[in-house]
């Protein structure tokens, strides 16, 4: 042990490391350019240290009220996510696999489809002369066009299919380590099907609950082509206010202030979280152990949860029991499961709901017309013709896949020691390092945009893939730290203590035992990381001056005048590409299992 | 305990395409340096435009120059991108086709190049109209922002004007209006029977008043072009108003759809230079050229906008020149938007309608 260092500080140096390949990154191409040009707020137009743009943002209520109206919009878009969300997860955590794998398939259609297809996939589907109300008024159900879009429902109905799968996937991950046994040993100790779920399961799948909600929520106040699309009046994102005064006003001071009041606000909103339910039901603390919560609001939190497990667990208790009086149970007949099979009907309409816009886009890609339309008019291939055709397309999708991989497999190279330290260690400032690690996805892209430009014009990356790749990095790493610390919080580290007695080391551990049993959350945190890269348009944009062509900036060229079919075209090809691509290595696995 | 889980699905084969990919990014690492090159790289609007341009300015000018145009798409109105490239010194862009709106927005930073060079403009940029250049902007192509109309529910009692638009009950029809101040303060105005010329300065305080009474009859408030040819298209909305390019497509696809030249909002964009940088007098150039007659009246079969030489229209297809805003028929008609009041307003202007909506 050479080196001027105290072996102490050292150590607790090193005991940090997995923390450092984030904090460099995020450091240097994150937080350095973004700090510098979020201080713009704090200067006048003459460069003096001044308040006037945080005056400005105060001085009349509609900043603040476009801010509640973002903080409505995300926060109702993460209940649905997580109502509608949660039976679909329990149903794919509990079914045999083959089943499954084919039903996740579905699950995942939104994420395929273009933001920009499905938005205009939603008009033709709910609009006044749309596909649905041209159903239900053929079918005599209502006598005048039903309004579902162009107002707040239209914002959750695309909101809610966007973000869903997010949701699920996240929960899915947690569930999937939950032992089955458990329940099942509960219903050996005589609990019913509904208070055993309640007492035993449930909790068991909060952290999932509470990742796949904060990863909804914070990437919910992000939207804004989505809610513009499909929202009325009242429907303005505070990110759209943003864009507005970079893009058009040229305030990049005013920008920087309404930015900071976005930040500071979901901040605060992180900390009343981490007191009421505590980071710790997305890190590894144990409740007993960690004595770190107390004061009030925890206190209501307890009480609270506990309360309603409580509540769910009693009326469903109740319910079995008022059953069983009416029909009495014999006892050489197995028990009706009705809980299962109201699980699955509202499993699979959620389901069908997932699907349905992309299901909706195939014959509309088959039209003749120049629009989206419905019913499609006539039969042509001619929008795969000029799609296939064309070399514009292949080349996007190629480059746009490869920087999705590129940026998801950085991000999870950078994320996953990081989440593996939160969940697993405690230290002082643990909340401080977690919202730093998740603050990319709470500054709106166009910030990020504007301060990567600086930082790339001087390292000469601007217009360059690589550039881009570590712009989208950014914004893969929460993704990935909030996944992977849901699925380590019901990981029994006694599995790897077991296999360091029985030899292995700590590398040994983590690939053959670790890795391989929260492989369902690695996967999706990959996929998050990659979808995220993959439909991103503000930094591609911004970064590389439109030279390097992705999929959505080829999409969002192509749908300057009308959004044509020839962008369903694009989508159904892609839903098929990804969707054989699934069940392709899917196969390809159980060759190699069997 | 085995978990073949959802997770089954892919490492092996992601790493495949990694490898695969690595070819793909290999090209774009290394920036190639233009410095030296004759070759000039313009922000375009794309869509209809890139075969436009292409057709019209960027081929014909290689051809005649040797010099090459790149035209790359953006987002829309990127005056922000366009200071970052200034401020940055990292000329991505040598030049921007930019709304004339826009251009006064960077004008007033300084952020421009004079267009014509040194010893004045060129003889086809000076017989551009004085009303569709500015020292810093030559206007490519004019626009109108109109009221557009389904025949087939509204043909019988169509929209004729503003009034007309906000006449819920004398006209019926489902309406869609623009979220943003533009155009949507002119035509409240109008609508309020407030004369073209005097327009300006706005008066926010009846333009507001005039909204409020149709503000519960807006169907649908609309943020993006390209959603009013499809609410057109589909009968989404009875009537809108929307740029006249936009609601040709959908008419051009076969909408019953017709427009309504009268009182018109008309303005134009057009190239930019950008202040400073390294190829400025070659996109002067470029521009030079691009004010020819001929070489605008090619983009016209890709874009319904209006050619703005004098001289265009001869060679312009004489069924094309129907749909085009410069067309002498429509522009005596049309209203001229004034940008030099929307560059000093724009912001206040916006905190004002945004305070509207969500009162």
């Amino acid at each position: 042990m050479s080196g001027s260092l105290k072996p102490a500080l050292k150590s607790r140096i090193w005991r940090f490391w997995p923390l450092y390949p984030a904090a460099l990154f995020l450091g240097f191409f994150f937080l350095y350019p973004s700090v510098l040009l979020l201080s713009i707020s704090f200067v006048d137009g003459e460069g003096a240290l001044s308040a006037v743009h945080y005056k400005h943002l105060f001085a009349s209520a509609t900043y603040v009220k476009v801010l509640l109206i973002t903080l409505k919009i995300a926060g109702w878009t993460t209940v649905f996510a997580i109502l509608a969300g949660y039976p679909v997860a329990y149903l794919l955590a509990t079914v045999k696999s083959s089943t499954r794998n084919s039903l996740i398939i579905w699950v995942l259609m939104p994420f395929w489809t273009s933001f920009l297809v499905r938005t205009f996939a939603w008009i033709v589907l709910l609009g006044r002369k749309g596909a649905i109300n041209q159903w239900l008024e053929a079918l005599g159900f209502v006598d005048r066009p039903v309004a579902m879009i162009f107002n707040f429902t239209g914002v959750m109905i695309g909101m809610v299919h966007a973000l869903m799968p997010l949701c699920i996937l996240t929960m899915l991950s947690v569930m999937e380590n939950i032992d089955r046994n458990l329940t099942k040993a509960a219903s050996t100790l005589g609990a019913r099907g509904g208070p055993a779920f309640w007492r035993v399961y449930f909790p068991l799948s909060v952290p999932g609950i509470a990742a796949g909600g904060m990863l909804v929520f914070i990437t919910a106040l992000g939207f804004f082509i989505t809610p513009a699309l499909l929202g009325g009046a009242r429907d303005t994102m505070i990110v759209q206010v943003i864009i507005f005064q970079i893009q058009e006003v040229l305030n990049w001071g005013f920008a920087g202030a309404v930015a900071m009041l976005l930040f500071v606000s979901v901040v605060a909103i992180f900390v009343l979280y981490d007191r009421l339910l505590g980071l710790s039901t997305l890190s590894g603390q144990s409740e007993q152990g960690s004595g770190g919560r107390s004061g009030l609001v925890a206190r209501i939190g307890k009480v609270l949860g506990g309360l309603f497990i409580e509540l769910m667990a009693t009326l469903t208790e109740w319910m079995g029991r008022l059953w069983d009086t009416i029909f009495p149970r014999r006892a050489d007949v197995a028990r009706t499961s009705f809980a299962r099979g109201g699980a699955w009907v509202t499993a699979l309409l959620v389901i069908a709901f997932l699907a349905l816009p992309a299901l909706f886009i195939i014959p509309v890609s088959f039209t003749e017309a120049g629009f989206l339309s419905w019913p499609p008019k006539g039969f042509s291939t001619k929008w795969y013709e000029s799609v296939i055709g064309s070399g514009i397309w292949f080349n996007a999708a190629l480059r746009s896949f490869v920087v999705a991989i590129m940026s998801a497999f950085f991000g999870m190279c950078i994320g996953v020691p990081a989440a593996f330290f939160l969940a697993r260690q405690n230290f002082f400032g643990k909340g401080a390092v977690f919202a730093f690690l998740v603050s990319p996805i709470i500054i709106p892209n166009i910030i990020i945009a504007v301060a990567l430009f600086y930082l790339y014009s001087r390292l000469g990356l601007t217009g360059t893939t690589i550039g881009l790749v570590f712009g989208h990095t950014i914004l893969a790493i929460p993704y990935v730290v909030i996944t992977i610390m849901a699925v380590i919080k019901n990981y029994d580290i006694r599995l790897d203590q077991a296999a360091w007695t029985l030899g292995a080391n700590k590398i040994k551990t983590l690939w053959l035992v670790t890795f391989p049993l929260i492989r369902a959350g690695m996967i999706a945190a990959f996929m998050f990381a990659f979808i995220i890269s993959f439909d991103e348009l503000t930094i591609a944009l911004f970064v590389t001056g439109g030279e390097v062509t992705t999929l959505p900036k080829q999409m969002w060229d192509d749908a300057l005048l009308r959004v044509s079919p020839a962008l369903a075209a694009v989508a159904t090809l892609l839903l098929l590409f990804m969707s054989a691509f699934i069940l392709l290595s899917e196969f390809i696995r159980r060759r190699s299992a069997s | 305990m085995t978990k073949d889980k959802l997770s089954n699905f892919s490492r092996r084969t992601f790493l495949g395409a990694t490898a695969a990919g690595a070819t793909v990014l290999a090209a774009p690492f290394v920036k190639p340096s233009w410095a030296n090159e004759r070759k000039i790289v313009m922000r375009d609007p794309g869509g209809p435009f890139t075969p436009g341009f292409g057709a019209a300015f960027y081929e014909p000018f290689k051809k005649e120059t040797g010099i090459e145009v790149v035209g790359l798409q953006s987002s829309h109105e990127p005056t922000g991108q366009i200071k970052a490239m200034i401020e940055a010194k990292n000329y991505t862009w040598d030049g921007a086709s930019l709304s004339k709106a826009s251009h006064q927005s960077l004008v007033n930073l300084g952020y421009l190049e004079e267009i014509a060079p040194k010893g004045g403009p060129g003889p086809n940029l000076s017989k551009i109209p004085e009303s569709m250049r500015t020292p810093h902007l030559m206007g490519t192509d004019v626009y109108a922002t109109l009221i557009a109309y389904r025949t087939d529910t509204m043909g019988k009692n169509p929209p004729k004007n503003w009034k007309d638009l906000w006449d819920v009950k004398g006209v019926p029809g489902a309406r869609s209006l623009r979220k943003h101040p533009f155009d949507t303060m002119e035509a409240a105005l109008m609508a309020d029977g407030v004369a073209p010329a005097d327009l300006y300065p706005i008066d926010f305080d009846r333009a507001f008043k005039s909204l409020d009474k149709i503000k519960d009859d807006v169907a649908v408030w609309w943020t993006g072009g390209a959603q009013t040819s499809q609410l057109l298209k589909a009968g989404e909305v009875d009537c809108l108003f929307t740029w006249n390019g936009r609601a040709q497509v959908a008419i051009d696809d076969g909408a019953p759809v017709e427009l309504v030249w009268d009182q018109a909002l008309w303005t134009f964009e057009g190239w930019t230079i950008l202040k400073g940088g390294p190829k400025a007098d070659l996109v002067r150039e470029f521009i030079e050229f691009c004010a020819q007659g001929k070489q605008q009246a090619l983009y016209t079969p890709h874009v319904a906008y209006g050619p703005t030489a004098p001289d265009a229209y001869e060679f312009v297809d004489p069924e094309r020149a129907k749909v085009l805003p410069t067309n002498p028929e429509y522009i005596k008609k049309m209203v001229n938007v004034d940008t030099d009041f929307w560059g000093k307003n724009k912001e206040s202007a916006s905190e004002k309608f945004n305070a509207w909506l969500l009162s």
